[in-house]
């Protein structure tokens, strides 16, 4: 199927000169907007994983005083020594943060704002502006959620989750403003993510350009795709019961305070309902990322392409009806909790065609092991790992046991670091080159690869045994019971690796950072691949392309056996002899 | 390939396949339509929830709220509809001076319906009915305290029912003002950028765009009326 | 991108009629004394009729694309399942 190029040319070419305000700082331009959610979101992670640190110092070395604890305020940390308020508080923001904050604007913020018109052909988002708007109310929403942290009472101390009544009385937490600035910043933050989806999904239908049929698309991009369809329609609910929440606390209402005929249970349902789409957004995008590299990292056509894009649908799709899985312990309608095992159950099967496909795709593949696919085959079988585990956890009467211990943690993190995370490290190794014209040290990035993977290992493994154990999360003193005693020595070492993974991403800082203003001067395509970005400059112009180009093929024909090359840009047609004039035949191994 | 052109983007003229069949601001605003739909699922929804749920015998509507008042408020919001769908119609065929009528006529509409409710939200404070639901020692807490406000269900009600009933009614009601509020604004942009000859016959993307944003608007309260006033 | 085809116009003061009408109707027939279930359903029929002939007529989904449609209404069951779901934990 193709269609004859339109001519970008024709339109009106405007030299407007622009300030540097407008060019880098207001800027409309999804790259310069995709950049700049890149250093919020790294900076919000080296929050989160502060803040992880400090959890770890408390359940490691319980009683010993914070190194530098002096800087702390005597409201969390008297003499160094974590309250058990502040504790609460740490693994609240260290949530939030984390999935708000972070991963969710490094795999949404950057790589759809980025990756999205690049690789469909189109010069921009639909709604240029609307996007610079998405960008800049995170402004707010970041700095409302620290605020938290310097008001009286301290920050939200009621989970990530923000259960009622916990979080809507601040008899409860001792909390008032903090819980109020958690819930108005995570408003603003869901119209910030709200504008995102639009543009996205307007995007993805509109503008592909000529030859870019929907089967044609590259798996990242359906991947976005997607998951800008689930943050369009989830999202809202979550702002509903924010505002729900917020009025509980500030107004009067009585939404979810029993003692006024309210249903602390409603919040959980309405969280949960917004939650699990949540989560396949932060996961969906990073298997598309991963798909894309580990296509190029082994040269070989993504095994079951299209049963991948049903597979992302089927993902989407069935995560409307498992919300309950997270509520199984929640004392709601047991017939509910059967209904949410099994659609929870069945659900692990499109993950599953995916990570057989991945697997089908490295088999025979010729495969390189750059740091982008090192990170990319690490999510996998990371993945596998969180996966696994979440079969246990979808069995209510195993989550009788396992619910609120370690081992959630342990899947959570499985899912969310060992698989979000080494996608997006993958994504940041693999376009970093694109976006700042700029190569990323290959040995440091394997550096930081390698210590990172066994140190996270080592954090998070452990994890699964103690909450078998019995250990429950969002503890304070676990040695207060004597029961859990005997695992203090796993807590430390689980503390000491975390520490560990922490000095492990010095080498990410420093190779990112200093890439940025040293780095080798990258060219084109220096990962030799077929996506649409790679025929543009690195990085690309504004409107990026200086024609609209034309897509002859799918965005995975490597090592193609009438190509020249082992990749086949999606802008060439597809070689019809069976030798090239002048070249050699390709030989394929 | 390599000299950085600086391309204008230019999104609409993009050609396409496969795709919907409308242009892209009109796409985009249905996108938007259906994330506000889910808003107003969660709040109407938990409406529907407590309301269901609840213990205690839920008010009848009619014995809080003024129901003849809020009925022609309805109606105006429902014409101030009619007059954006004629004002609509009104550019396709390139009239200018029926494009800015009927504009008007929508701004004022709006901006009434807003204020009725502006005025009801003073009134029913002042009786005692906030969203707490009614205070203690007010006009209301007294009389529902004596068993003269009837229930939905039959019977009269205890002050304790109105909790709820306050929380879901100005919440639901709220929002959406405060969204029929952010179409007035909008609506008033598009009425003096009509008046500045803004829109062609050819060029009305903008009318028809906000028209369906206040559509919209009406629609929610078509809901909202019913299951808030009349249930 | 423009539309290929003519903007077509149903009669607008037709559905403004019908949508007064059938608000006065809303009004009146909850004061008629009706049972409190037959009063819901009428109520409730009423309103999404009203909703029906906004959506289709004013906001032209009965002269669009038929995609435009599935896009429309992709919200609605999810609404559903959320609604009638969580109305499970009420015993009655």
């Amino acid at each position: 199927m193709s269609t004859a190029a339109a001519p970008v040319a024709a339109t009106h070419h405007e030299h407007h000169e622009m300030s540097f305000v407008r060019k880098y700082i207001f800027s409309t331009d999804h790259k310069i907007i995709g950049i700049q959610f890149l250093f919020l979101s790294l900076f919000f992670l080296l929050v989160g994983g502060l803040l992880a640190m400090t959890i770890r110092w408390q359940l490691g070395f319980p009683g010993r005083p914070l190194p530098m604890g002096g800087l702390f305020p005597q409201t969390m940390a008297p003499n160094g020594m974590i309250l058990p308020e502040f504790y609460n508080a740490l693994v609240t923001m260290h949530g939030t943060f984390m999935v708000f904050f972070a991963i969710m604007p490094l795999l949404v913020g950057v790589f759809a704002n980025y990756l999205i018109p690049l690789k469909i052909g189109a010069p921009d988002m639909a709604f240029p502006s609307l996007n610079m708007w998405s960008f800049w109310l995170m402004i707010p929403a970041g700095a409302l959620m620290v605020a938290g942290f310097f008001v009286e009472g301290g920050a939200s101390a009621a989970g990530w989750t923000g259960y009622a009544p916990l979080s809507a009385d601040q008899e409860y937490t001792g909390v008032s403003t903090g819980q109020v600035l958690w819930c108005l910043s995570l408003i603003v933050f869901a119209l910030s993510s709200l504008l995102g989806s639009l543009n996205y999904i307007t995007t993805v239908i509109n503008l592909r350009a000529p030859g870019m049929t929907w089967f044609r698309m590259p798996l990242s991009v359906w991947a976005l795709f997607i998951t800008a369809i689930l943050g369009l329609l989830a999202i809202p609910i979550l702002a509903g019961a924010l505002i729900m929440l917020m009025f509980d606390q500030t107004i009067g209402t009585h939404f979810f305070l029993s003692a006024s005929g309210g249903q602390p249970l409603l919040w959980q349902h309405l969280f949960w309902f917004f939650g699990h789409p949540e989560v396949y957004i932060l996961i969906l995008p990073a298997m598309g990322i991963t798909s894309d590299v580990i296509a190029n990292g082994s040269r070989k056509p993504i095994f079951g392409y299209h049963s991948m894009v049903y597979a992302i649908i089927g993902i989407a799709f069935l995560g409307w009806v498992v919300w309950g899985h997270h509520m199984f312990q929640s004392g709601m309608n047991p017939r509910l909790g059967t209904t949410f095992m099994i659609s929870t159950m069945v659900i692990a099967v499109p993950s599953a065609v995916k990570v057989f496909n991945w697997l089908g795709t490295m088999w025979k593949g010729d495969l390189h092991l750059h740091t982008p696919m090192l990170n990319a085959v690490a999510f996998v079988a990371m993945f596998i790992i969180g996966g696994l585990s979440g079969i246990f956890m979808a069995n209510t009467p195993v989550d009788i046991y396992i619910h609120d211990t370690y081992f959630i943690v342990a899947h959570l993190h499985y899912v969310l670091f060992g698989g979000s995370l080494f996608a997006i490290f993958a994504g940041i190794y693999f376009w970093f080159p694109k976006m700042f014209g700029k190569l990323m040290n290959e040995t440091l990035g394997k550096v930081h690869f390698w210590l990172t993977f066994v140190f996270y290992n080592l954090v998070f493994f452990p994890m699964h045994l103690l909450g078998m154990g019995g250990h429950m999360r969002r503890i304070y003193d676990p040695n207060q019971y004597e029961f859990l005693q005997p695992l203090a020595p796993m807590n430390k070492f689980v503390s000491i690796s975390a520490f560990l993974l922490g000095l492990s991403q010095l080498p990410f800082m420093v190779n990112f950072l200093w890439s940025l203003f040293k780095g080798k001067k990258a060219d084109i395509n220096p990962w030799r691949d077929n996506g649409l970005e790679w025929t543009v400059p690195s990085p690309p112009p504004h409107g990026n392309f200086a024609h609209t180009p034309t897509v002859y093929h799918g965005p995975y024909e490597f090592s193609h056996p009438q190509a020249a090359e082992d990749f086949l840009p999606q802008n060439q047609p597809l070689p019809a002899a069976p030798l090239q004039p002048g070249g050699a035949r390709q030989e394929t191994r | 390939m390599a000299h950085a052109a600086t391309v204008h983007p230019h999104p609409e003229h993009a050609p396409g396949q496969g795709q919907v069949g409308v242009y892209t601001q009109k796409l985009g605003m249905w996108i938007f339509l259906c994330s506000e739909v889910m808003f107003f699922t969660a709040l109407i929804g938990s409406y529907i929830i407590l309301r269901w749920g609840s213990v205690e015998v839920w008010p009848r509507p009619q014995s809080v709220l003024n129901i003849p008042l809020t009925a022609f408020n309805t109606f105006i919001l429902i014409c101030s509809s009619v007059s954006m769908v004629k004002a609509f119609a009104a550019i396709t065929h390139g009239d200018q001076a029926g494009l800015k009528k009927w504009l008007v006529v929508t701004c004022f509409g709006g901006a009434f319906f807003v204020g009725v409710q502006a005025y009801e939200y003073w009134h029913l404070s002042h009786e005692g009915f906030v969203p707490g639901g009614f205070v203690e020692g007010s006009e209301l807490f007294r009389r529902a305290l004596e068993g003269h406000i009837a229930g939905a269900t039959g019977g009269t009600i205890v002050p304790a029912a109105a909790n709820l009933f306050g929380s879901t009614f100005y919440t639901m009601t709220g929002f959406h003002g405060f969204h029929v509020t952010c179409g007035v604004v909008c609506m008033i942009w598009v009425t003096i950028k009509a008046f500045r000859g803004g829109y062609t016959q050819t060029g009305y993307h903008g009318v028809e765009v906000v028209g369906l944003y206040w559509h919209f608007v009406d629609l929610v309260w078509i809901i909202l009326f019913t299951i808030v006033y009349l249930f | 991108m423009a539309e290929a085809f003519e903007r077509k116009h149903p009669n607008y003061i037709a559905v403004w009629i019908g949508l007064a009408v059938l608000t006065a109707i809303e009004v009146g027939i909850v004061y008629f004394g009706l049972t409190r279930r037959f009063l819901i359903l009428a109520l409730m029929l009423l309103a999404v009729w009203k909703a029906l002939l906004v959506a289709l007529y004013f906001m032209h989904l009965k002269f669009e694309p038929k995609r435009l449609l599935i896009i429309v209404l992709t919200p609605l069951p999810l609404a559903l399942i959320l609604v009638v779901f969580v109305l499970q934990e009420y015993g009655r």
